[in-house]
């Protein structure tokens, strides 16, 4: 039988020789995923919370407010937030993904996979001066993309862990690009902000050169730029000239001297870029550097290959010197004529980076005529004789000669025009390649045409020609078709016969390219010159053969770029480091994603208009005529130039690692190679809850969201009324951020549409929550619903819907809008909606209306993410075509995949109550499957015994934390300290800089012991989050966890008082004088362990109760259940027919059948279960009839209906399950006919029909929300309504069935039955609450029911064999009996009242008794299971205890001052004051108050209450909170 | 020129009120130095007599600030506060003291800024009264920010 096997197969499971695991994976650090997991630890289970965010709380964290209590999300969720972060055996794993889980059911191993957050988030304060200086913005997806939010960033101000995160996609591709790893879109996004100043030192990091690398650099980042591919690459050399320009206007400061940390010296032979940026590295590494330089100047080729034109002399010696003046010592016109003679002066390393100064001349004849010429010193001797005339050569003297030039790169451009500068009256350029293919950078080319120079393409070059007297005459030339180059990498000319010509010249310059000077390597060194002139090197360390000899820059490359010497020298310079060091020196670099943007993504982008094609920013350029002289040619952006180039930037890798942060960090907590990591836990069980996503509501273009700016979706709505939302809970227009006059909301917005065929079960709800705190702040927005059905099917929502209607004055219109239109210049929305009922009916018959709103908010269904369908496949779990999991009939949370369960709206759409009831049920489930293994992973602090101090007078340790420079920025930490020493009790003061960080709390506790203090004092954050530190630090100490006291010096003081250093220390002082004199006052807490009854009561035998007692029972506790009637069953007897069928409920068979079970099958299986369970003690006709004692004692006396018998039980835990029963009331003629007949025995009917093949009704009308249906919604009438009616439609095919509605609340997957109906023919036919139907019975005997026709505007009559009435579920009768005996409440309705309607589903106010099934709320089978399993594992957390702690902070009663009065009783919540009859009280009387510790939740009312003053709250008496108060007004209160 | 800054108590319920202190630090906001906070499990906690005291003692202004209205942890205490607040208003009045020196606050742990905004208006109440009689100092005796 497939239930026994399901058993036995769980059996097996626990009996295994091998124990489970006793660790669960929980996926999703939502509200659900929260509640499973604290659930779990509280049962003796460890935890990994695996959540792909950087901080918990999922969507719930988003909302402003909940329905239908109004209580604002944040104040609700925030203690679970602490309570999960911070629980020992919660392992919170954020940015974190579950790749795949191996193994089998009680024995998985999970592979994780968590991204780096770049911020240590143990270290990190959570101060957010890493937010406050990041320059990128990002898209703040958490409020609904509103607003935007920094790079580095907190997802919300109370998310847990407290620390901020770093968002990276990866490397920027302009800073992958560059050899040296220049942070360009940092430093862009600097300039966009005008910062720069700090785009400067951001340059400046990664290369000493800017100014020279803005005005020469070859720009390989602009060629990888991703803006390239929409418009035109971010001008991103401009940007940098721009920043260095700026910068250079202002005077220098010179860079401090680096200190000398170590003992070797390094030689580095040649002051070029590479050798001068290696020298930087190295002398700010602690080194003794000297550079040697055989030119008079240093810069290299820089300074004496690049024309003055181009590069302003002025430049280069600014940014030399600010290397030079880190103390290097550098030696000009000083040529090292032997590499060896360095190591023998007693350099410990030497770097070659001599440069490629030696140029080339072709190997043609006449190369070494008179007038001949090279390019290197030809522009060598330009540049030193315009620094200094009398240089060792002269100027080469050009003017009014002709001159040509061979070659066709940068280095021949920059000869030509310096030579038309010099005044040469020709100038040519002749070079081998095509004019499509000219080497030099396009600028140039531009720059030489502009000053009419020739260019000679595609020639062969034959010969210099003489003119007879060994002087230049001109070149001869071949033009060719084209080269190509051979293996040996020779050119190979396709020249065109008889097109040799002569190009008449005077001097002919060579720029053939350019080798090192090579000639300080000695012929027998181990140091090896390549074949093309070129140093070997090994490519990783730049070491030569010489172990201390290094090279880089053009001497090992051949002529590169300005960026590639500098790359190559900051790689030398480590690598000698690390040789200096005796560090691992072949060492490679992991390999980083790029962050680049596929064509696709842009275009997408563009398509939306979030991506404008804007040309990228000219900067000027000097004309033509002016260019006589050396002055610069191109010009430099001006600032409002360079911020819009800026703009243009797309942010791709989103942080920059411009290291702002880095820098502004004052706890070193950033990491900007932080690397993902793989890794496996070992985990018994795993628990989906991966939650939803909103609907993308672009995808319904008819609405406009993304290109209409007032058109929202609710979750932007949301953000906008959340207090702590980018709007601080103002409504306001996106278009002109003014209040709204009138807003519509759109409801099905993803939902019950073509692509959904479901209910998102939530939106009705929270949309009327939004335009209920909508009107509470400005009742004068005017609020419209478009409603399909108004769907408040849950406890408490069809009253909160009937105030938003009735009283607040919010319009319901039934319709669905099809189009949005907006108004271009208002950006007012159109609204085009068919109108249905009798404002369509007009006399025109028109039905179509045209309505204008200011703001529109799409109610958006839920989706399962696309990363979650991906998990589930991973994970080989079934989903649905949607994404939603499959789970098991009769076991609804327990997916495809043993050991796997699923909840949240992954299962289907739902709510947050639904939602924690589905985590609680499977942490029961699987603390069933793991219970062996309870306990043996979970962690206790263990602390020394705590002294005795009673005696002591107070010795108060005082440690005023400075917070870095959040406290200590802005107010006189030390003077605060100072202070306190001063202060009557205080034996020790003291400043830390961080009294959090782990050495810091491990100090205190030392100093508490040193010192023999017994109070604390700590004056730092909020207690909120970090009393539970210090508290531990005390125990550590030997201290009781209550002698703390913390004075919120930060959140409190310097951070709202920054602006006033005076102001903020006198009230700093004032907080630690208070702290301090309530300190004196605090008294050591003690708590009790009582131990706890392992055994529950579970009253009442439905699907419910028997579902509860297993999963106790499974779990080990003895159970007594306890049913009034006598046999087990309840309303589950009534149920025929399971909704299976339909497609919407659980899609699995129970696990070991091939087909669905019906609900009577399930009912026996279920019966021979809890009889045969070994652990389950069944009492029939039996009734509680007394209960005592509280969480983990009780004490209930059991009474028999048919025995005088009477039993006392002693439990820990108790569950209510008493059902409710059908309303059979006298509405529509009930009772008076038996055509008239409920839902309930209507599918008894059919059942019966079905057996016995009897003849079923033709014509049947259903009435909905029939009798208190009208105070409460029903929840499950609409769709057992349904039910029934296609069940018989399967029986009788040509019935007529006519179904009267208010609303149809087919919720989640149940909306697919509401589809079938309607396909299948049913008529619906819709009534108002002031128009129902009449029943009436005709003369001749028919049934007749009259209703309006709203369509028709008339009218009707229907004459059906049948009427049935759907009336709700109401409480079991005997309910308020129960509830009075067990001191729990019930609501209006009569139904038990949960602790917290919103997060407390199962839980009643009076700690240890729960509830489940339909005594709390009407619900169909499969929730009732999942309550259960939910009641059981709240249970569980108590019965699995050994003891339980009492006592602490709870209120006590001096009995000797006691009235008995019973005020103290009245006014508990919790039920914890009682009166002890033979207790003395005042006077002696008989009969005082005492508190029951175990009930009392530490609140204080009661204390406040007395009017006799006898209750104390321990931790907050009259004395240690009069002491605070005393304090602050006498401020010397000694 | 030096003005008269009112010494105001708050007695703050940990869990909302207390943390939208601690909301509005985060945020940067700021309200006047001279308003010092105390915390309490609930406002329920506060009792008659201690409002008092803190008067007595020398507050120019006491405010009680809870939950918003309806959604204390502990279903009724600040229901309870706001009934003990409004006692306190009618004692002050009936020894001839101002009532608004006494004042019942409402917010929730998300509404940092409302509570810097509620803090300083009610200092700006108390600051248009002048000192409180009680307090032992004048209008000229107690300055600050």
């Amino acid at each position: 039988m497939p239930l026994d096997a399901d058993y036995d197969n769980n059996d097996s499971l626990t009996s295994e020789e091998s124990n489970p695991t006793g660790a669960v994976l929980v996926i999703g650090g939502g509200i659900s995923g929260m509640q499973a997991s604290l659930d779990l630890v509280n049962t003796g289970y460890k935890v990994f919370m695996v959540e792909k965010n950087s901080a918990i709380g999922g969507n719930m964290a988003r909302l402003d407010k909940t329905f239908p209590s109004n209580d604002c999300a944040m104040c609700t969720i925030s203690p679970r937030l602490v309570d999960s972060e911070q629980h020992l055996d919660v392992e919170v794993l954020t940015n974190s993904e579950v790749l795949q889980v191996t193994g089998e059911a009680g024995n998985f191993t999970a592979t994780l996979h968590t991204r780096p957050r770049f911020i240590d988030a143990d270290k990190c304060t959570a101060c957010g001066k890493c937010a406050e200086v990041c320059p990128v913005p990002a898209e703040n997806i958490f409020d609904g993309s509103l607003v935007k939010r920094r790079a580095a960033y907190k997802l919300y101000p109370q998310g847990a862990p407290n620390a901020f995160a770093i968002d990276k996609r990866g490397v920027a591709p302009c800073r992958d690009a560059c050899p040296t790893g220049q942070r360009a879109q940092g430093y862009i996004a600097m300039i966009a902000e005008g910062r720069v100043a700090e785009a400067y030192r951001s340059i400046k990091r990664d290369n000493p050169f800017p100014a020279i690398c803005g005005r020469i650099c070859n720009a390989r980042c602009e060629s990888a730029c991703s803006r390239g591919k929409i418009d035109e690459a971010v001008s991103i050399r401009s940007l940098k000239r721009y920043v260095t320009d700026t910068m250079m206007h202002e005077e220098r400061i010179a860079p401090q001297k680096a200190e000398r940390l170590h003992d070797e010296k390094i030689a580095i032979v040649g002051a070029g870029p590479c050798g001068l940026t290696a020298a930087q590295d190295l002398v700010l590494a602690g080194y003794e550097v000297t550079v040697f330089e055989s030119l008079p100047v240093a810069g290299g080729m820089l300074r004496v290959g690049v024309p003055e034109y181009r590069l302003p002399a002025d430049i280069i010696e600014r940014e030399v010197a600010d290397i030079i003046d880190l103390g290097v010592d550098l030696r000009l016109s000083t040529s090292v004529e032997n590499i060896d003679d360095l190591l023998a002066d007693g350099f410990n390393a030497v770097l070659v980076c001599v440069g490629a100064h030696e140029g080339n001349r072709l190997p043609i004849p006449g190369n070494d005529l008179n007038g001949i010429l090279v390019n290197t010193s030809f522009l060598r001797d330009v540049r030193l004789n315009q620094l200094d005339s009398t240089a060792r050569d002269p100027r080469p003297d050009v003017a009014g000669k002709r001159v040509v030039v061979i070659g066709g790169g940068d280095v021949a451009m920059d000869v030509v025009r310096t030579a038309a500068r010099l005044g040469a009256t020709d100038v040519q350029v002749a070079m081998r390649e095509s004019e499509d293919a000219i080497p030099a950078s396009p600028e140039e080319v531009v720059g030489a045409y502009q000053e009419n120079i020739t260019l000679n393409t595609s020639l062969n070059f034959l010969r210099i020609m003489d003119d007879g007297s060994g002087k230049v005459a001109g070149v001869e030339c071949q033009c060719v078709n084209k080269f190509d180059i051979d293996e040996n990498g020779r050119w190979v000319a396709d020249v065109i016969e008889g097109s040799e010509f002569v190009i008449d010249a005077d001097v002919v310059v060579f720029s053939t390219g350019q080798k090192a000077g090579l000639a300080l390597i000695p012929e027998a060194s181990e140091v090896k010159v390549n074949a093309n002139n070129t140093l070997e090197i090994n490519p990783n360390t730049f070491a030569t053969g010489h172990p201390s000899i290094f090279a880089a820059g053009d001497a090992i490359s051949g002529t590169a770029f300005v960026i590639e010497a500098v790359a190559t020298g900051h790689k030398a310079a480590n690598s000698i480091h690390r040789y200096l060091r005796g560090e691992e020196m072949d060492v490679s670099e992991a390999e980083r994603p790029v962050a680049s943007f596929t064509q696709q993504e842009l275009d997408a982008r563009v398509l939306k208009g979030e991506l404008v094609p804007t040309p990228r920013i000219a900067a000027g350029s000097l004309p033509v005529d002016n260019r006589e002289g050396f002055e610069e040619v191109d010009q430099c952006y001006t600032k409002a130039e360079a911020m819009a180039e800026a703009a243009r930037c797309l942010n791709c890798g989103i942080c920059s690692e411009c290291l702002a942060c880095e820098d502004a960090c004052e706890i070193e907590a950033i990491d900007m190679n932080g690397m993902a990591k793989t890794y496996d836990v070992k985990v018994g069980a795993v628990i989906m809850a991966p939650g939803y996503r909103p609907y993308n509501a672009e995808h319904s273009e008819e609405f406009g969201l993304g290109r209409y700016a007032n058109v929202l979706t609710s979750i932007q709505y949301e953000r906008l009324l959340s207090a702590s939302g980018p709007t601080n809970g103002k409504v306001l227009r996106p278009s002109d951020n003014q209040r709204p006059k009138r807003i519509a909301w759109l409801q099905c917005v993803g939902s019950r549409d073509a692509n959904h065929d479901y209910c998102s079960a939530v939106c009705c709800m929270y949309a009327t929550k939004q335009v209920t705190m909508t009107k509470g702040h400005w009742p004068d927005i005017d609020t419209e619903v478009f409603i399909m059905d108004l769907r408040a099917f849950g406890k408490g929502y069809e009253a909160y819907y009937n105030k938003a209607r009735d009283n607040l004055g919010v319009r319901y219109t039934r319709s669905r809008v099809s189009k949005i239109v907006e108004d271009p210049l208002s950006k007012n929305l159109l609204l085009r909606y068919m109108d249905r009922g009798e404002r369509a009916n007009t006399e025109t018959g028109e039905s179509i209306r045209e309505e204008i709103f200011d703001m529109v908010v799409l109610s958006v269904g839920m989706e399962i993410d696309d990363s979650t369908k991906q998990l589930a496949q991973r994970l080989n779990v079934e989903v649905d075509d949607y994404g939603f999991c499959k789970t098991l009939q009769y076991d609804p949370l327990q997916t495809s995949r043993e050991g796997f369960y699923a909840v949240g709206p992954f299962r289907e759409p739902k709510d947050i109550p639904e939602s924690l009831l589905e985590a609680s049920g499977a942490a029961a489930q699987a603390g069933t499957m793991l219970r062996k293994s309870r306990g043996t992973l979970t962690r206790e602090a263990v602390f020394p015994a705590e002294r005795e101090i009673v005696t002591e007078n107070p010795k108060v340790a005082v440690f005023v934390c400075h917070c870095g420079t959040n406290i200590g920025g802005y107010l006189d930490v030390p003077g605060v300290a100072e202070y306190a020493r001063g202060l009557p009790g205080v034996i020790h003061s003291e400043d830390p800089m961080y009294a959090c960080s782990q050495d810091s709390v491990a100090h205190i506790t030392e100093k508490v012991k040193e010192m023999g203090a017994n109070r604390v004092v700590i004056a730092s954050c909020t207690p909120l989050t970090h009393e539970p530190v210090f508290r531990k630090s005390l125990r550590a100490a030997g201290l009781n966890a209550y002698l703390l006291d913390m004075a919120n010096i930060r959140n409190q003081c310097s951070w709202v008082h920054s602006h006033d250093w005076d102001a903020a220390t006198e009230k700093a002082k004032d907080m630690v004088r208070m702290s301090i004199a309530r300190a004196t006052n605090l008294q050591p807490l003690t708590t009790n362990e009582m131990s706890v009854q392992s055994g529950a009561v579970v009253i009442g035998g439905g699907a419910a109760g028997m579902e509860a007692a297993i999963t106790l029972a499974d779990q080990g506790f003895p159970v007594d259940l306890v049913e009034r009637a006598s046999e087990l069953g309840g309303a589950l007897r009534h149920l025929h027919y399971g909704l299976e069928q339909f497609g919407i409920e659980t899609a699995l068979p129970p696990r070991g059948s091939d087909t669905f079970l019906g609900p009577q099958d399930y009912l026996k299986k279920l019966i021979a279960k809890v009889e045969n369970h070994p652990s389950i003690s069944l009492h029939f006709n039996a009734e509680v009839v007394n209960a005592q004692g509280f969480m983990g004692n009780f004490s209930s006396t059991i009474a028999y209906a048919d025995r005088e018998e009477r039993i006392e039980i002693s439990h820990g835990a108790t569950i209510v399950c008493v059902g409710g029963v059908e309303y059979r009331g006298e509405e529509y003629g009930y009772g008076s006919d038996a055509r008239i007949t409920t839902q309930q025995q209507f599918e008894s009917t059919l059942a019966e029909l079905e057996n016995v093949g009897g003849e079923t009704p033709n014509n049947v009308v259903m009435i909905q929300c029939v009798g208190p249906a009208d105070k409460y919604c029903g929840r499950i009438c609409c769709t057992s309504a349904l039910k029934n009616a296609l069940t018989l439609k399967r029986l009788n095919p040509m019935a007529q069935i006519t179904v009267i509605y208010k609303d149809i609340r087919t919720y989640g997957f149940k909306e697919r039955i509401y589809t079938q109906a309607r396909e299948a023919g049913v008529i619906f036919m819709h009534y108002e609450a002031d128009r129902e139907a009449e029943v009436t019975i005709d003369a001749d005997g028919a049934l007749n029911v009259s209703l309006w026709e709203e369509i028709l505007g008339r009218q009707m009559d229907l004459k059906p064999d049948v009427v049935v009435l759907s009336t709700p579920i109401v409480p079991s009768p005997r309910a308020a009996e129960l509830a009075n005996k067990l001191k729990v409440a019930q609501d209006a309705d009569g139904f038990f009242m949960e602790a917290h309607i919103k997060l407390r589903p199962v839980d009643f106010l009076a700690d240890g008794v729960f509830m489940a099934g339909l005594a709390h709320y009407p619900k169909l089978l499969q929730e009732s299971i999942i309550q259960a399993k939910a009641a059981a594992a709240r249970a569980a957390t108590i019965l699995s205890r050994d003891t339980l702690t009492t006592g602490g902070p709870v209120a006590e009663i001096n009995q000797k001052m006691c009235v008995a009065c019973l005020t103290c009783v009245r006014s508990c919540p919790f039920g914890a004051p009682r009166i002890s009859s033979d207790a003395p009280s005042i006077g002696g009387i008989l009969g005082a108050a005492y508190i029951e510790s175990a009930l009392c939740q530490g609140c204080g009312l009661c204390t406040a209450s007395c009017p006799a003053c006898a209750i104390e709250l321990k931790h907050y008496t009259e004395n240690q909170m009069g002491a605070k108060l005393d304090a602050l007004f006498k401020k010397a209160y000694v | 020129m030096q003005t008269f800054a009112p010494q105001i108590v708050a007695f703050c319920c940990r869990h909302c009120a207390y943390s939208a202190a601690d909301l509005a630090g985060g945020a940067r906001l700021s309200y006047p130095p001279s308003i010092k906070i105390v915390e309490m499990p609930c406002t329920g906690r506060a009792n008659v007599l201690e409002i008092l005291h803190a008067l007595e003692k020398g507050a120019d202004g006491v405010a009680v600030a809870g939950c918003l209205p309806g959604t204390c942890h502990y279903i009724k205490g600040n229901t309870l506060a706001k009934h003990r607040v409004d006692h306190v208003m009618e004692l002050l009045k009936s020894i001839g003291l101002e009532q608004q020196r006494a004042r019942m606050i409402n917010i929730s742990a998300a509404m940092g800024a409302q509570f810097a905004n509620e803090v300083t208006n009610f200092f700006e109440t108390i600051k248009a009264l002048g000192p409180s009689p009680l307090s032992g100092a004048t209008s000229n005796t107690r300055i600050g920010s």
